[in-house]
């Protein structure tokens, strides 16, 4: 083949493959540009940061929609017919698009809406720093995005560092603080040292198994780990799993640190109260999802490799177990661990972040679920995804809202200890209905739409169990997961008591700041918490869409 | 002679024979515990930025043995270009990360007049 | 001890011994020595200078095994991107920081005792893992490595000129990466604003931090007061303005 023929099939496949279905990613790269020039060009300089950015993010919204809705089975398809493939490898490989890839780039476009109305209205970045903060925050989604659809090894670093080193600069974006600089340093340095870990996990994975590409893997991983006769390692497989073993774990490092997994959860709570509330928010938020979508990603990609019964089917099922129950413990130990973490907190943020722990905990329980059924009953595996998906949409909301009730009391009490909450019902009682509605959500109590998501988890390990596969890990997680929900019934409800119940201090600051705007703001995002919580079948059909990919 | 040689050193073996990627490996594998002990142990804040460049140039040693096509000996597997590549983008991220990491320790520094990371205890509980 | 001597004279007396010897073999074990000696001198020593300098040429020596190894390329880009410009950027690190107290911070010796136990465990399990897949151990068969700079420059405009990999799994993608040289472009633009964000000065009406460090801790609340309520009294007085 001569170069100029190369050159011509890799100039299609990119413009006319790949680069469609990469919109969202362009539109938040050119985001990132336009803010940075509006910035350094005098004439453009009396734009507000916000704006572009948000003016960027709503066209990377409408086309995650778009893509969305392009999507065969959408549930809209009187609207549109299905333009976009069900599956599609990008860029040679390197990236995948399907269900699950454009349903996470629209929760995070989605997401990035309401965070910069959030910001703006919190005010936190002031119009010097937003710039600098509108730039990391679109450039650490931009990362999130790929995570969504990595399909490649070097993507996957590349993603995970794309996203996470932007958020160790954002962490620190209180560059006067004490706590903030030392959360970014604290956050620097284990989120590097997870990376490298990482790093060193895939080059032990990549180098056994020849190939960096998911698919590719996985079959070589079935043909090795199943009778091995046919592998590349004739009779000789037992050295190389157990070096893919312990590569495996190691890049199980990488991910559990990005979902504040325990054991590497420490990380969390310092760097959500050192930080401010909004990164927080961003942290919780939109890192949680990617990762949570990464973390299928690899799961299904080295599980898995379509209903094709060849050779490795049987080795893959081996990997599969293997994957179920280091998932399923570490979703165990991170419910049961954040939970109890989060009593005695006397900081909201901390609290916050105990809780975020607890919820990677319960998603983890979810893709324990999943790949439990994965290849083996894919109407349940269908289900799990979506119970996953559904959970992340509503998180999205529930969060969100507790971030910005903090950010907004902090801006009125001048402090985010609990303790400064007391008697807030009587001074401010909307404030205390918006957040007693998100604490309740938390803890999954129904009419709320936590209510509807941690059902939809249960229900997808009660499938499991019913269907009787890995029957015994199923019963375990699904007791630790209900016994969870009652043990975070109690430090949620003590904020809400101390909201309610106890006597506001005698020096509390007076605050006549205005309260329409962020009143608009909570509400708009606290009102999806109930709504979702009834009429949920809008975000469901959606969820389910995401699941297809699973088939 | 040789043998004799050979055999009072075993060491020696090394010199006389063609290297291979289990070689390598011995070096990426001494490269990445360095820089994990290193970031365990070392307080300076510098010292622990070393640390992970320790950690990601083991990584790379590994990649660029499984990509050498020179090291390749009796029925063994190559990663060939992409390895390569691999390793290359690891040095610009890792580049990438020094410098907000090190940005961060600065800071660090102004707010706390000290790069000793057992001072960063201000959080907790 | 008297081992040394003979050895030495026995290379000299014999000429087998010489000729046996494989020059690359020998180079490996040259740069592999000086890099992984000065690694782990890295983790000995205390002065943080003296570490910058350890690891400037445990890195360099990591390059001349990327050029023993055929990679030559990469191996020029480990002297230009690690050893001329990250850990310059380090050493500036250190520039900026060391003050007489803070150069040499010592570690406790339980600290010591109990990351040299784990690391001699991690080691031993790496070791075991490199040593127990059986191709791995196969001795280089010598084939002449084919320049790589070139592919890798084409691979990275998206065309894959190479030749594919030895014993790649069927279905093996070889993929462009020119995604990969593109979106990094914009990541090191978010980076390097970034660590500017953070490295700039912003207006202070707080007093410096440092100095309110070295005499007493500030009550937690000062600061934020000062910041937050900077914040909100400019977002306040829009919002006033809006209203009635």
């Amino acid at each position: 083949m001569d170069l100029g023929s190369l050159l011509t099939s890799t100039l299609t496949d990119t413009l006319e493959v790949s680069l469609p279905l990469f919109r969202v990613e362009l539109a938040l790269s050119a985001t990132i540009v336009l803010v940075l020039l509006c910035r350094m060009l005098p004439v453009l300089r009396w734009l507000d940061s916000a704006l572009v950015a948000l003016g960027g993010v709503a066209f990377a919204l409408w086309y995650a929609w778009s893509d969305l809705r392009g999507l065969p089975g959408s549930p809209w398809p009187a609207v549109v017919a299905a333009t976009h493939p069900a599956s599609q490898e990008l860029f040679g490989g390197l990236l995948i698009f399907d269900s699950l890839t454009a349903y996470i780039r629209f929760l995070l476009a989605g997401f990035l809406v309401l965070y910069i109305l959030f910001t703006k209205i919190s005010g936190i970045p002031d119009r010097e720093d937003g710039a600098d903060f509108y730039t990391l925050v679109l450039g650490s989604s931009l990362g999130m995005c790929l995570m969504a659809s990595a399909n490649h090894l070097l993507m996957i670093f590349m993603a995970v560092e794309m996203a996470s080193v932007p958020s160790y600069a954002l962490a620190g974006m209180l560059k006067g603080r004490k706590a903030s600089s030392e959360a970014a340093l604290k956050y620097a340095v284990y989120g590097a040292g997870a990376a490298g870990v990482m790093l060193y996990g895939i080059s032990l994975l990549a180098g056994v198994l020849g190939t960096c590409h998911l698919p590719s893997m996985a079959a070589e991983l079935g043909r090795i780990v199943g009778d091995g006769a046919d592998s590349f390692y004739v009779a000789d497989s037992a050295g190389p799993i157990m070096v893919l073993t312990l590569g495996g774990l190691m890049m199980a490092v990488g991910l559990a640190f990005k979902l504040s997994a325990v054991p590497f959860h420490f990380w969390c709570p310092d760097v959500f109260e050192g930080a401010a509330a909004e990164v927080g928010a961003f942290l919780s938020v939109a890192s949680k999802a990617a990762a949570v979508a990464l973390a299928v990603r690899v799961a299904f990609g080295l599980g898995w490799l379509g209903d094709a019964a060849d050779a490795s089917a049987a080795g893959l099922a081996d990997v599969r177990h293997f994957l179920v129950y280091l998932i399923g413990l570490m979703a165990a130990v991170t419910c049961t661990l954040g939970n109890l973490g989060a009593y005695g907190q006397t900081n909201m943020k901390r609290l916050l972040a105990y809780s975020t722990i607890a919820h990677a905990g319960y998603l983890l329980l979810g893709v324990a679920a999943a790949v439990a059924m994965l290849g083996v009953d894919p109407e349940g595996c269908r289900k799990a995804v979506t119970a996953l998906a559904f959970y992340l949409g509503t998180y999205l909301f529930m969060n969100l809202g507790a971030f910005a009730i903090v950010a907004v009391l902090r801006n009125r009490l001048r402090s985010e200890e609990i303790a400064a909450y007391a008697g807030l019902v009587r001074s401010n009682p909307g404030m205390v209905v918006a957040a007693g509605a998100v604490l309740v959500s938390l803890v999954g109590l129904p009419p709320l739409a936590g209510f509807v998501s941690k059902f939809l988890i249960f229900s997808s390990l009660v499938e499991a169990i019913t269907k009787g596969i890995e029957r015994p890990l199923m019963l375990v997680l699904l007791v630790i997961g209900g016994l969870n929900t009652v043990i975070s019934l109690f430090y949620y409800l003590r904020v809400l008591k101390v909201m309610t119940f106890d006597p506001p201090p005698e020096d509390r600051v007076a605050a006549p700041a205005p309260v329409w705007l962020p009143g608009a703001l909570v509400t708009a995002v606290v009102v999806p918490v109930v709504l979702l919580g009834i009429f949920w079948s809008g975000l469901y059909a959606y969820a389910q869409l995401a699941g297809t990919f699973a088939s | 002679m040789n043998i004799v040689v050979a055999s009072a050193v075993p060491l020696l073996g090394l010199i006389t024979e063609p290297v291979s990627v289990a070689h390598y490996l011995v070096v990426g594998a001494i490269l990445f515990v360095s820089g994990v002990v290193c970031m365990a142990m070392k307080r300076n804040a510098l010292g622990v930025l070393m640390g992970i460049e320790l950690v990601l140039n083991g990584a790379n040693v590994n990649f660029v043995a499984f990509a050498s096509p020179y090291l390749q000996g009796e029925g063994s597997r190559s990663l060939g270009l992409d390895g390569q590549v691999i390793a290359l983008f690891v040095i610009l991220l890792a580049a990438a990360e020094a410098a907000v990491a090190l940005a961060i320790t600065l800071n660090f520094y102004n707010n706390h007049a000290t790069v000793d990371v057992d001072r960063a205890d201000d959080l907790k509980g | 001890m008297s081992a040394l001597p003979m050895i030495a004279g026995a290379l000299i007396a014999a000429p087998l011994p010489v000729a046996a010897i494989n020059w690359h073999s020998l180079f490996f074990l040259l740069f592999a020595s000086v890099s992984c000696g000065f690694a782990v001198a890295v983790v000995a020593a205390d002065n943080v200078v003296r570490m910058a300098f350890y690891l400037v040429l445990s890195l360099g020596a990591t390059a001349g095994l990327f050029f023993l190894a055929g990679a030559e390329f990469l191996g020029a880009m480990q002297l230009m991107i690690y050893v001329g410009g990250t850990l310059v950027l380090l050493v500036f690190g250190v520039m900026l920081t060391a003050q007489a107290p803070l150069v040499a911070i010592k570690g406790s010796g339980r600290d010591r005792v109990l990351a040299g136990i784990v690391g001699v465990a991690l080691l031993a399990l790496l070791l075991q893992a490199a040593f127990s897949v059986k191709p791995w151990r196969a001795p280089a068969a010598g084939v002449v490595a084919e320049p790589a700079a070139t592919p890798i420059g084409m691979s990275l405009v998206g065309v894959r000129v190479d030749e594919p990999a030895v014993g790649a799994p069927a279905a093996n993608k070889r993929p462009g990466y020119m995604l990969p040289f593109e979106i990094v472009s914009i990541h090191l633009l978010v980076v390097l604003v970034g660590a500017a964000y953070l490295a700039r000065a912003k207006r202070r009406k707080v007093p410096r931090a440092i100095e309110v460090a070295a005499s007493v801790e500030p009550p937690a609340s000062v600061a934020e007061h000062a910041s937050i309520g900077r914040e909100r009294h400019r977002s306040g007085s829009v919002l006033a303005g809006g209203r009635p």
